[in-house]
């Protein structure tokens, strides 16, 4: 999935995020449709607002999804950032 | 065979934090009886729609836990589909008697919901969405508020449009001395209000709440004194993909549409023959699909009709949608809720709703939905 792009189809800025993600807040979380086929939800990152509209590039990149949990483990994966 | 209802009831609806699960349940079971004229020991078997009992009280094994508080000693289910559980939990009672397995059961819906921290209570309804979601810290708002997103841009449905499904809603609630919220509010207050996940704001959105429903359902063999039973012409439910990006489009819940298409069926009527709906406005936008999916309106048609007063008690004589207020207005104790929609549908088919009746009601219709589409339920009753 690293590297591959494709065009947001809808998106929105979530402001009151649950527990686990309220030190990201505010952050798009966006659709994209995958080039090749195929859509995702995703997290946007690296972001500014020209960054949201409807066919914006975005490309896949690996990154840390939330805080740590109390065992210390640091959960990584996707999230997309503006091309 | 014919299925009826011969007792509703429900709590009321809101931040009831001197009220336990426990006795929730008990008020709105005893009162549905009461309303059916029947003794609990007629009871065969009872069906509680919840969520959130495991996640946020710790508390699971929900049918033995109520058939033991409200004495039944019989067979009991907990049934999940997320803020569809109520309406699920309907439908496998319905069957249940269909079957000609019971004769009489009782269908409950109860949520605890605002004895929990907002975060925790977000996290928990999350469980209702698909992993992907969750790992992209997706919230309902935000998965609703990417429906409203998309459903703009292809209408041209406005945030003000938006708005007046929340105000027509809180004007219902101000009727129903159940309902959470009694105030009425302005497009503009909702426009005002704080951002949520946009463009959904606070007042876009239904609250966090507690309360409970339950329906007596019974065959047509029981002879009940009840003097205005309601008959089930319907009840069916489908299903979607979990995650909003595996759909088709982004403007439609075909979930909705499959349930209401198989229920118009099995009753043999259309949109056109309902008279009161309640539908799921978990969130604003959530109220105009339904009508689009509903086939109420044309896809795009909806929201315009509904901002200018199409479906709101009296300023019109056909369709009023959500009278008790809907979740908005009357507040969305999410397992309950499915029960509370066909315990207000009964109230006005049987014409004694007061301030907030629906005039000459006849055939109403009921819509449940879990997470953000991927359950519907739909049921019509008639009198």
């Amino acid at each position: 999935m690293l590297g591959k792009t494709g065009k947001i189809i809808s998106w929105t800025v979530i402001r009151v995020p649950s527990t686990e993600f309220s030190s990201l807040a505010p952050y798009p979380v966006v659709i994209v449709d995958m080039t090749g086929g195929g859509k995702i939800t995703a997290q946007l990152v690296d972001w500014n607002e020209e960054d949201l509209g409807f066919g914006r590039r975005v490309k896949i990149v690996i990154r840390r999804v939330s805080e740590p949990s109390t065992e210390g483990i640091i959960p990584y994966g996707i999230k997309v950032k503006p091309l | 065979m014919k299925i009826y209802i011969t007792g509703a009831a429900t709590t009321k609806f809101g931040e009831l934090w001197g009220i336990s699960p426990r006795s929730l349940a008990r008020e709105a079971v005893t009162d549905a009886l009461t309303d059916a004229r029947l003794a609990p020991t007629r009871v065969q078997a009872l069906f509680v729609g919840n969520m959130l009992s495991g996640m946020l009280g710790g508390q699971e094994h929900l049918g033995a836990f109520f058939a033991e508080e409200l004495g039944l000693g019989v067979a009991a289910f907990k049934i999940e589909g997320a803020c569809a559980s109520g309406g699920v939990a309907l439908h496998n009672a319905v069957n249940s008697v269909l079957s000609g397995q019971y004769e009489t059961v009782v269908a409950l819906g109860i949520e605890k919901m605002t004895d929990h921290k907002p975060e925790d209570v977000a996290t928990a309804l999350m469980g209702a969405g698909s992993e992907e979601e969750r790992l992209a810290g997706a919230t309902f708002p935000g998965l609703y508020a990417i429906l409203a997103r998309a459903h703009m841009q292809a209408f041209g449905t406005s945030e003000e449009e938006l708005a007046a499904v929340a105000v027509k809603n809180h004007y219902h609630a101000s009727l129903n001395p159940n309902a959470q919220f009694h105030n009425m509010i302005t497009v503009e207050q909702v426009m005002r209000s704080s951002k949520i996940a946009d463009p959904l704001k606070l007042l876009d959105c239904s609250p966090i709440s507690d309360g409970a429903a339950a329906v007596v359902v019974t065959s047509e063999k029981l002879k009940v004194k009840s003097d205005k039973r309601v008959e089930i012409l319907a009840s069916a439910v489908a299903t979607d993909t979990l995650g909003l990006a595996q759909r088709k489009s982004l403007t439609e819940l075909q979930a909705t549409q499959e349930a209401s298409k198989k229920a118009y069926k099995t009753a043999g009527i259309g949109p056109k023959d309902i008279d009161v709906a309640e539908v799921h406005d978990c969130f604003t936008i959530a109220e105009i699909l339904a009508m689009e999916d509903l086939g109420f309106y044309k896809k795009g048609k909806a929201a315009h009709a509904i901002a200018s007063g199409k479906t709101r008690l009296g300023t019109s004589d056909h369709l009023i949608v959500n009278p008790s207020g809907g979740l908005k207005g009357c507040g969305h104790p999410v397992g309950a809720t499915g029960i509370k929609q066909v315990v207000e549908l009964v109230e006005q088919l049987r014409g004694r709703t007061g301030a907030r009746q629906v005039q000459k009601a006849r055939i109403g219709l009921a819509h449940n939905v879990g997470g953000d589409g991927p359950t519907a339920v739909v049921h019509i009753l008639k009198i």
